[in-house]
């Protein structure tokens, strides 16, 4: 018995000292003197090989990893060299000659146009390859490589070409590879051109990456990126506040007003990416013009569509859907922060928040109000019932739905909220157009071109409810027209008038309705980052931006040796030593005291 | 354990001199019906789950592409790698036989074998709730003990209320708080717990990583026994306070025996045979993980992958998670029945 107890106090008295022992070895961690950046991200990674990223964390990693033919410039957001550092286009616009970098590989090899060359090649070739990025090369007619002469011909003129999205991959690494649809590329380091290689990756917890010496405008200020995964937006706010990661982005207003006060976090809000709008089902069809779904007749009239429109006050949703922290939309898809495309309103085409002049179109329209306060069809044989269809557990669309609600029964139509799973809500306002209005958004990239392709005819789905990636089930001549008219135009500010020109169509004719522009929210630790500049560089996003530019530029404290790592390590250790003490040693004494009573027992 | 089970004579006698001994013939027979009534169970689980999970909403393959413009070629492409593009009835059929060959098939969001994803993320989950089940179940007997045999006490009516408050919490809240006060730290409490995943990022090597992963474990613990507890020990309590008014313990206190005594060596031993069933019930679960606190700590264990597996749906990721849970929920339920079946002889004889 009383070997038992020492034995067990021997065990205890271990654990203690080990624990302290842990602290030692932590302040000897290799960590120390290091700078790191840590990045909190509420999505993990689904494919290190970027033929097959489709998130938007790998693909930004994919962007700190790999260089591309240009980049937006971090002041203008117009293209910029990158990999490519000049091009030439023929006059007709057909080829494309770009003069690649004389650089380096992370693993010392040299760059040169035949590993883009490859690159494109291997996604015109390989379904699997087209994955990420397929779009992209679709409108290419061949690809050919001579030394440091990249040669892209194309089908058509396309003035987007220097928007790519492909990050260019080293022919040495990758021409191996066979089955491109199964390959998870985990093999470190990673062989890159960009600021940063890759060096470990754990599947659903981090990813660790290391800065590139060969990085061809210099080595990053950083030693380490960290990109740390967290399920849930609640714990990667909590470790924001408790420094285990030094920035995080993506907030909603309600997650960015708990870090504003806190006096270690610099709160970053600036104008964002993103377009929220109504989508209007406008009278769905599929892209052989077969009507579908199951949209109310009012909504296929042009001035039901502008009577709603006039309905929506728009200030009220920024201030109380967004808490203020959004722009209110009087334009349509492009946000203002892209300034040479944004388009707004003015004049007599501005629509401002005026219900009584909502019911006037109403009124004139023949849409006659019944005994309940309930408009109906001209005809009278509809009432003017509309569902709005919103995701399900996303409280700030409740609220949305709730001040829609009120905003309709001012001009007598009454609506109903259908809240949906995201792949049924993508399903029912997107292939089956089974809906009347509901809400959507769309973060745009420095070249719009995409927004506005998802408001094609050729986007609607065909009668299997294949194809698609419609926005709005939208297919209209002039809208067409002048899509083709940009591709063509590759003078910059006569392409940007023709994208004002889309603009003003989508806003005028309204198969959506802008509603707002959400800030880009985003916080980070002011203690631990000494300097990081945005994109753009006035009051620009950080981790919400397009490109590598605040990763490339930022600066840290090193790390201080001993703790200071996450979750504040040389305290835990020793918590955790002192805990295993405690428990062992109230064993021992629970032990004893028990043996004790048995032996007592015993002798009675 | 076994000492004082055996000395739970007054149950062995009620049962008769003819079952003193469990035939070994007896216990084999009921053990293998009950192995097919397991057996049976789990090939509707097969059925089940495969068609249940394809009633679910979403397009696996348009979810997988998250809303980018796919052409009709490449979804196509896609729909034949993950033999979408078959009947049903033969997508069925190869599922049930690769699933009898222990081929899950292979996941649509990672592109791995299932079983390889279920076999790393089995340890930490099994480290998690284990542990918890541990705890939980220690604590709960102990608390209902003292509970049942000073029934009405202060210690009594604490313990119970206690248990059952954190009981009807939801675990989400609970865990939310926990790593408030506990991980960031409020007012004076400072920042105790480290609150995601199972090892810091930069984990030190050695005993050093033990600890570090002992710490990453202490919130998630906490909140998984915190909400589970309470039924081991209202079924502790209840089950002791049956026995506190049989016959046999009167007896042993005529004998003179201590009430620590009369407790610990007569009353726990047949208190304790509803809680050795209800542990093994939930010893199945176990391999289930706990997708909440999972979700919450970011854990990264079978919970979290069954969660990752019904975003997108990842039909085989589901499936494979699924069978794994529920194959182990009714393989515990039937052991549970026979270990119950050796431990009292009142079943036998029944």
């Amino acid at each position: 018995m009383r070997k038992w107890f020492a034995r067990l106090a021997v065990l205890g008295a271990a654990l203690l000292v080990a624990g302290q022992g842990a602290t030692a070895a932590h302040a000897q961690d290799p960590a120390a003197g290091k700078k790191i950046v840590r990045v909190g991200a509420t999505q993990a990674m689904d494919s290190m090989n970027p033929f097959l990223a489709v998130r938007l964390v790998s693909t930004s990693i994919h962007r700190w990893m790999y260089g591309f033919l240009t980049v937006p410039d971090s002041k203008t957001l117009q293209p910029s060299p990158d990999l490519a550092e000049s091009w030439t286009t023929s006059e007709d616009g057909l080829t494309w000659t770009f003069k690649i970098r004389q650089a380096k590989w992370s693993d010392g090899q040299p760059i040169t146009a035949d590993d883009a060359a490859w690159t494109f090649n291997k996604m015109m070739t390989d379904e699997a390859a087209k994955t990420a990025n397929g779009p992209a090369v679709e409108n290419f007619e061949s690809v050919t490589a001579s030394g440091q002469d990249l040669t892209i011909k194309l089908k058509a003129p396309q003035a987007s070409m220097l928007d790519n999205p492909v990050p260019i991959m080293p022919k040495h690494v990758w021409e191996s590879v066979t089955d491109m649809a199964n390959y998870d590329a985990e093999k470190y380091p990673a062989v890159t051109s960009g600021p940063y290689i890759a060096i470990e990756h754990k599947k659903d917890n981090y990813v660790k990456l290391q800065a590139n010496p060969n990085y061809w405008r210099g080595k990053p200020k950083i030693d380490e990126l960290q990109v740390i995964f967290y399920d849930n937006p609640q714990a990667a706010i909590a470790g924001l506040k408790n420094g285990d990661i030094d920035l995080l982005g993506r907030m909603t207003p309600q997650e960015f007003e708990g870090i504003q006060n806190n006096p270690n976090i610099e709160a970053w809000n600036t104008q964002g990416r993103r377009a929220s709008y109504l989508q209007i089902n406008h009278g769905a069809t599929t892209s052989d013009d077969k009507p579908i779904g199951d949209g109310h007749p009012a909504l296929k009239d042009v001035k039901v569509r502008q009577a709603l429109h006039y309905a929506i006050d728009k200030q009220k949703l920024v201030d109380e859907v967004q808490n203020g922290l959004a722009k209110v939309a009087d334009g349509s898809i492009v946000p203002p922060m892209y300034k040479d495309f944004f388009w707004e309103a003015t004049g007599d085409t501005k629509v401002t928040y005026d219900p009584a002049k909502a019911n006037k179109i109403l009124d004139d329209a023949g849409y006659k109000k019944g005994a309940d306060g309930i408009r109906t069809m001209p005809d009278g044989k509809r009432k003017l019932e509309w569902r709005f269809t919103i995701h399900t557990d996303t409280p700030i669309e409740d609220k949305l739905a709730e001040y829609m609600t009120g905003f309709l029964k001012e001009i007598g139509v009454t609506l109903t909220t259908v809240k949906l799973d995201s792949s049924k809500f993508t399903e029912e306002t997107g292939i089956t157009g089974n809906f009347d209005i509901a809400i959507s958004g769309w973060s745009v990239n420095p070249d719009p071109e995409e927004v506005f392709a998802t408001h094609l005819c050729s986007r609607r789905p065909d009668a299997n409810g294949e194809g698609g990636g419609t926005e709005s089930f939208y297919c209209n001549k002039t809208f067409e027209q002048l899509y083709k008219d940009q591709q063509k135009e590759l003078d910059r500010t006569k392409r940007a008038e023709i994208i004002k020109k889309m603009q003003e169509q989508l806003y005028t004719d309204a198969p959506i309705i802008a509603i707002y522009y959400t800030n880009d929210l985003e916080g980070y630790r002011k203690d631990r980052i000494t300097s990081i500049t945005p994109i753009p560089e006035d009051k620009g996003l950080l981790y919400g931006g397009s490109g590598y530019w605040p990763f490339y530029t930022v600066d840290v404290k090193a790390q201080a040796a001993g703790g200071g790592s996450a979750g504040g390590g040389s305290n835990t250790g020793l918590i955790a030593g002192i805990v295993g003490g405690v428990i062992v040693v109230g064993a021992a004494a629970f032990l004893l005291t028990r043996r004790r009573k048995s032996t007592a027992d015993e002798r009675e | 354990m076994t000492t004082p089970l055996e000395s739970a004579e007054p149950a062995v006698q009620a049962a008769g001199p003819a079952d003193e001994r469990p035939t070994s013939r007896g216990t084999l027979q009921y053990a293998l019906s009950k192995a097919g009534g397991a057996l049976f169970s789990i090939a509707m689980v097969l059925v089940g789950t495969f068609f249940v999970f394809r009633l679910l909403p979403g397009d696996p393959v348009r979810n997988l592409a998250q809303g980018r413009n796919m052409t009709p070629d490449q979804l196509d492409l896609e729909r034949r790698r993950l033999g979408l593009d078959k009947p049903l009835i033969d997508q069925f059929l190869n599922f049930v036989g690769d699933t009898l060959r222990l081929d899950l098939g292979t996941s649509y969001e990672y592109k791995r074998p299932v079983i390889d994803l279920i076999g790393e993320r089995i340890g930490p989950t099994l480290l998690l709730t284990g542990t918890g089940l541990v705890i939980a179940v220690s604590l709960g007997i102990w608390q209902g003990t003292r509970a049942g045999w000073r029934h009405g006490s202060r210690f009594d009516r604490v313990s119970t209320g206690v248990s059952l408050l954190l009981w009807s919490v939801p675990t989400f809240w609970l865990g939310l708080l926990l790593m408030m006060v506990f991980g960031v730290g409020i007012g004076p409490i400072p920042s105790l717990f480290p609150f995601r995943g199972i090892e810091s990022v930069d984990a030190p090597d050695g005993f050093g990583y033990v600890l570090d992963v002992a710490s990453h474990m202490v919130l998630p613990c906490l909140t998984l026994v915190a909400v589970v507890y309470a039924q081991y020990l209202m079924v502790m309590r209840s089950s002791l306070l049956e026995e506190v008014s049989q016959d046999y313990v009167t007896v042993a206190r005529a004998k003179g025996l201590r009430d620590d005594e009369v407790r610990r060596r007569h009353a726990v031993p047949n208190a304790l045979l509803p809680t050795v069933t209800l542990v093994f019930m939930r010893i199945g679960f176990v391999v289930g993980g706990a997708v909440t606190v999972e979700y919450i700590y970011t854990w990264p264990g079978l919970g979290q992958l069954f969660y990752r597996a019904i975003e997108v749906p990842d039909f085989t990721l589901m499936q494979g998670t699924f069978m794994l849970i529920t194959v182990s929920v009714i393989v515990m339920n039937t052991l549970a029945d026979v270990v119950y079946h050796l431990l009292d002889p009142r079943v036998r004889s029944a």
